[in-house]
């Protein structure tokens, strides 16, 4: 169902080494049913090989080709351009906010990945466990077997989406607080709740809800941050009472 | 490689209302009357000084505080504290997990409210007084 | 890489605070608006007025609870805006006491207000 080519522009965020930052016209021929991710990847091949961005698997599951398109976070890769711009239009695409560039789109997330580890992120959680306050999508009826998983795929659109992280390098995020959440309501480790229970933790959230509304992949991390706090505030009250926790 | 990273100095992009959701308008909204508010509540407080040197003093600053301009001021302190009041509901609802699937809704109800007391105060203030 | 270090600094105690007063903050100052802009015939009462008004001592005990969940919720709110900027640890304790003794001040010279103008009906 395409309707011939589009000329679209992109408008590439650059960035090497010290060097000022500064952004760069590529006119591409596209299909607007391509991603964003193809474009890219299309001038990289065909226009500049020394530009850099993050992807591998082409299906929203590694998380590392989250962008800023057109000033909003995306997954690049499930991005169709048709859904970004029109004929004739611009597509400008940054590096994430909130980390350190390293060249290009490529972003430092040492940080956030040890911040997942500190929370004890759990690789793989089924829906069933996932403990969202609402219905999963329900499963084509086509007999066959479907699991259904909720997973943090770790793309770090979130923190890049939150104005608080825009000034408090200190803040734990969405992505790890949704994460000792999740693992918290499985495992009910309560040293977790001490690792959120401070200033760059839990009560540093002041209710953008930009994560939930960037997150690629149903986590919510806003409703998780409210419901942490609520399991820390059950956990307090309860220590009063029985001084033995 | 020290671009790009989270910063105080980035303190006036809280306020860029661009390509955020409502729940941004509302942090924006709920830090300005934040600030406006504080900064009220200290003139407030000395103004109201002026009680104990006595009647002339005072009500010499109430004719002052009758004139439009001071009214018009006023309202943008009801205005601010109604905005400020009624989202802070909304955050305290949500944040003990109550109202969060529908925070937008109650954001923009919560605002309605809101606009709707600033109109009710103006119209005493302005029209009835 | 420092990860996550949890400090102290704004814990849920200092935060129930703020949701805490902002409460009843939003139940005070509706009847404080009421009474002072709405009831009062002139729309604001004058110095007479609040004399009078100030001869109940619910009056007294209200606006004196009001103005300290104000200022309380006020100064919280504004240490919260400033943990946004994540200020040092010293420069932190320096904004602890600057907020702290502008929130003794403000209360304690609010209360010696309220109870001067009580004293006046006398
Ligand atoms: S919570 Fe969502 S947006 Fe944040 S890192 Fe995980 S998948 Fe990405
Ligand atoms: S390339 Fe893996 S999520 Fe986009």
């Amino acid at each position: 169902m395409t309707e011939g080519h589009w000329h679209v522009t992109f408008c590439i965020y650059r960035k090497k080494g010290d060097q000022p930052p500064f952004y760069q016209d590529f006119p591409l021929e596209v299909d607007p049913d391509e991603y964003v991710l193809d474009g890219i990847e299309r001038i990289w091949a065909f226009h500049d090989r020394s530009l850099t961005f993050r992807h591998a698997c082409h299906h929203s599951t590694c998380g590392a080709c989250g962008m800023l398109v057109n000033g909003v976070e995306k997954l690049t890769c499930i991005t169709p351009i048709r859904a970004v711009t029109k004929n004739g239009g611009t597509i400008r695409v940054e590096p994430l906010r909130n980390f350190p560039v390293l060249s290009d789109l490529v972003v430092d997330m040492a940080e956030f990945y040890l911040r997942m580890e500190q929370a004890h992120a759990l690789q793989v959680v089924p829906v069933a466990q996932s403990t969202l306050p609402y219905e999963p999508p329900p499963f084509p009826d086509d007999g066959l077997p479907h699991q259904r998983l909720n997973d943090c795929i770790e793309c770090g659109m979130c923190v890049s989406a939150c104005p608080i992280a825009l000034t408090a390098s200190s803040y734990q995020g969405p992505a790890a607080l949704a994460a000792t959440q999740q693992t918290y309501s499985l495992t009910g480790e309560k040293s977790l709740l001490s690792l959120v229970d401070c200033a760059d933790g839990v009560w540093r959230c002041h209710s953008g809800f930009e994560c939930t509304a960037v997150c690629p992949s149903n986590v919510d991390p806003a409703w998780r941050i409210m419901e942490l706090r609520r399991q820390v505030i059950r956990h307090r009250i309860q220590r009063i009472f029985h001084q033995d926790r | 490689m020290k671009n790009n990273q989270p910063a105080p100095g980035k303190a006036l992009r809280w306020f860029d209302p661009r390509h955020r959701q409502p729940g941004t308008w509302a942090f924006i909204l709920n830090r300005i009357t934040a600030l406006g508010l504080t900064l009220y509540l200290a003139l407030h407080l000395i103004m109201l000084g002026k009680l104990a040197q006595g009647p002339d003093a005072y009500d010499t600053f109430i004719a002052l505080a009758k004139t439009p301009w001071i009214k018009v001021g006023e309202l943008l302190v009801i205005s601010a504290g109604l905005i400020h009041g009624l989202n802070g509901i909304r955050i305290a609802l949500t944040s003990f997990g109550i109202g969060v699937t529908v925070q937008r809704q109650l954001f923009w109800g919560f605002l309605t409210l809101a606009l709707l007391g600033t109109v009710i105060f103006g119209y005493f203030m302005f029209f009835v007084h | 890489m420092p990860g996550i270090q949890p400090k102290a600094r704004e814990g849920a105690f200092l935060w129930l605070i703020k949701i805490l007063a902002g409460l009843s903050i939003v139940i005070v100052l509706g009847i404080h608006f009421v009474v002072n802009h709405l009831v009062a015939p002139e729309g604001l009462l004058n110095y007479s007025d609040v004399v009078r008004y100030y001869q109940n001592p619910w009056v007294v005990t209200m606006e004196i609870f009001f103005l300290i969940t104000v200022v309380t919720h006020a100064l919280i709110g504004i240490r919260s805006i400033l943990l946004d900027l994540n200020p040092s640890d010293s420069l932190l304790s320096i904004i602890n006491l600057i907020l702290a003794v502008a929130g003794v001040g403000a209360v304690t010279y609010g209360i010696w207000l309220a109870l001067e103008i009580a004293s006046r009906g006398q």
